[in-house]
């Protein structure tokens, strides 16, 4: 399995080239070449042998995230969204929606997952699209904002309210009602398909109700955000690894004041806190993934530390890591600029820094506020 | 996704109730009662729901899917302890 991992990281890479800046100004990833890295498995690399995937274990598909997110941050928002799906169809699907399903997605199928919506981000019980049964269909009506991947997308998992709870439907871009509007110019992960969706009277069959039926909503939430959260966090890793690389390498070779900018105490203070940043991170996640793989219930909470913790160190790192490149790295085209923007979006997307700092004060009163003395 | 049989073997109703107990006093720091309604008085986390079912799955090496994952089926150690025996009594019989 070691191999296998050797071997998508070089596919990956091989696959990116020195493409991620171009992508990122264009605003786009050529769909053929996602449709072949998702035929490969590289866009859902933990999703089971049966169903076409890897088979990959968290730390390892975190890995090979990671090893994505250094490359291309867009890129890895796309196999975010992917795995999510598969996750989320693998989490609440039953048998036979597994079987209809997942297999498309290891077979060059691209999909995203619709969560939040122009009223509903960090509260997304506030979400307001709605799921009705009308015989042997199910309807759909809401709008859906900042959706990433929906732009490749040919499916989209779609959140929404259902009888007297909540449901996750399976929806083809291509059926009727279906509009799917692209955001100009974000931030950052600039080619990662971000779009603004609208569903008016889109019928499907009955049998796209994951499950089967309805859900409760926070349960539902939380668990497709899981995988999301876990995957963010390892692109964070990423991106630290992409800023450690760029701010070391130019504060060897940049000479100031008759030395490399490296060996000034202040620059060296930063390269120091670029290490301390990345490794943290990565143990971080490295223990949130274990926890996964070992099926252990505290993967819960891990995984929301891993993502606000790697999120942040992500975000202060990048821009220390243009600090340290100053001019050479503060335009478009170059790796720490474009990770500066990157970076800003993770504390954002998957539940925002503030949210997940709510969802851990409320785990340490839940876990210690009760201690019997 | 990577899900590790349990390597624990539960033999009766009496053990998965104790087992969740133990998992609740341990999580919690607290004890409680197997009918207490583990969500009626707000002191648990949004992600305790998710929690509980990751353990269930794990401890007694059931899958929980479709409509058993209304919360109604995790609101107690005893409607836990139902829960858990009726999967692993329908796995069983189709493992038969």
């Amino acid at each position: 399995m070691a191999d296998d991992l050797a071997r998508a990281l070089a596919r990956i890479e091989s696959a990116v080239g020195d493409r991620a800046e171009g992508w990122d100004l264009a605003g786009l990833i050529p769909q053929p070449l996602l449709r072949e890295l998702g035929a490969e498995g590289l866009l859902c690399a933990q999703l089971p042998q049966r169903f076409g995937g890897l088979g990959m274990s968290s730390l390892q598909n975190g890995e090979l995230t990671a090893g994505t997110g250094a490359l291309c941050s867009s890129l890895r928002s796309v196999q975010t969204s992917q795995g999510m799906a598969g996750w989320t169809i693998a989490r609440f699907g039953l048998p036979d929606q597994e079987r209809a399903w997942l297999p498309g997605l290891t077979s060059g199928q691209l999909a995203a997952v619709a969560f939040s919506e122009p009223g509903a981000g960090s509260d997304l019980s506030a979400m307001s699209t709605t799921v009705r049964a009308d015989g042997d269909r199910l309807v759909l009506d809401g709008r859906k904002k900042w959706i990433t991947a929906a732009r490749y997308a040919d499916l989209l998992v779609v959140f929404g309210r259902y009888e007297d709870g909540a449901a996750a439907v399976v929806v083809p871009t291509d059926t009727p009602g279906v509009r799917i509007r692209p955001i100009a110019d974000p931030l950052g992960c600039r080619a990662a398909g971000h779009c603004d969706i609208e569903l008016d009277g889109v019928r499907v069959p009955a049998g796209n109700l994951l499950g089967g039926a309805a859900l409760p909503l926070p349960l539902l939430v939380t668990t497709a955000l899981s995988y999301g959260r876990m995957s963010v966090a390892w692109g964070c890793v990423g991106i630290l690894r992409a800023c450690l690389r760029a701010a070391a390498g130019h504060a060897a070779r940049r000479e100031q004041f008759g030395r490399p900018i490296g060996e000034h105490q202040l620059v060296a203070g930063h390269l120091a806190d670029l290490l301390v940043a990345e490794r943290t991170a990565t143990r971080i996640c490295e223990h949130a993934s274990r926890c996964w793989d070992s099926g252990s219930a505290e993967q819960v909470v891990a995984t929301v530390l891993a993502k606000q913790v790697s999120a942040e160190q992500a975000a202060r790192a990048a821009a220390t890591a243009v600090q340290v490149l100053a001019s050479a790295g503060a335009s478009d085209g170059t790796v720490v600029a474009r990770a500066y923007r990157d970076a800003k979006l993770m504390e954002i997307i998957e539940g925002s820094s503030e949210l997940c700092r709510l969802l851990l004060a409320e785990h340490v009163l839940a876990s210690y506020g009760r201690e019997e003395r | 996704m990577s899900t590790v049989g349990s390597e624990r073997t539960v033999e009766d109703t009496e053990a998965v109730q104790q087992e969740i107990l133990n998992f609740l006093e341990s999580r919690t720091r607290t004890t409680w009662e197997p009918d207490t309604d583990l969500f009626k008085d707000g002191g648990q986390s949004s992600l305790f729901a998710m929690e509980l079912v990751v353990h269930l799955e794990k401890s007694f090496d059931v899958s929980i899917r479709g409509a058993d994952l209304r919360l109604d089926n995790f609101r107690t150690v005893t409607v836990m302890t139902a829960l858990v025996t009726r999967l692993r009594q329908a796995a069983g019989s189709q493992d038969g």
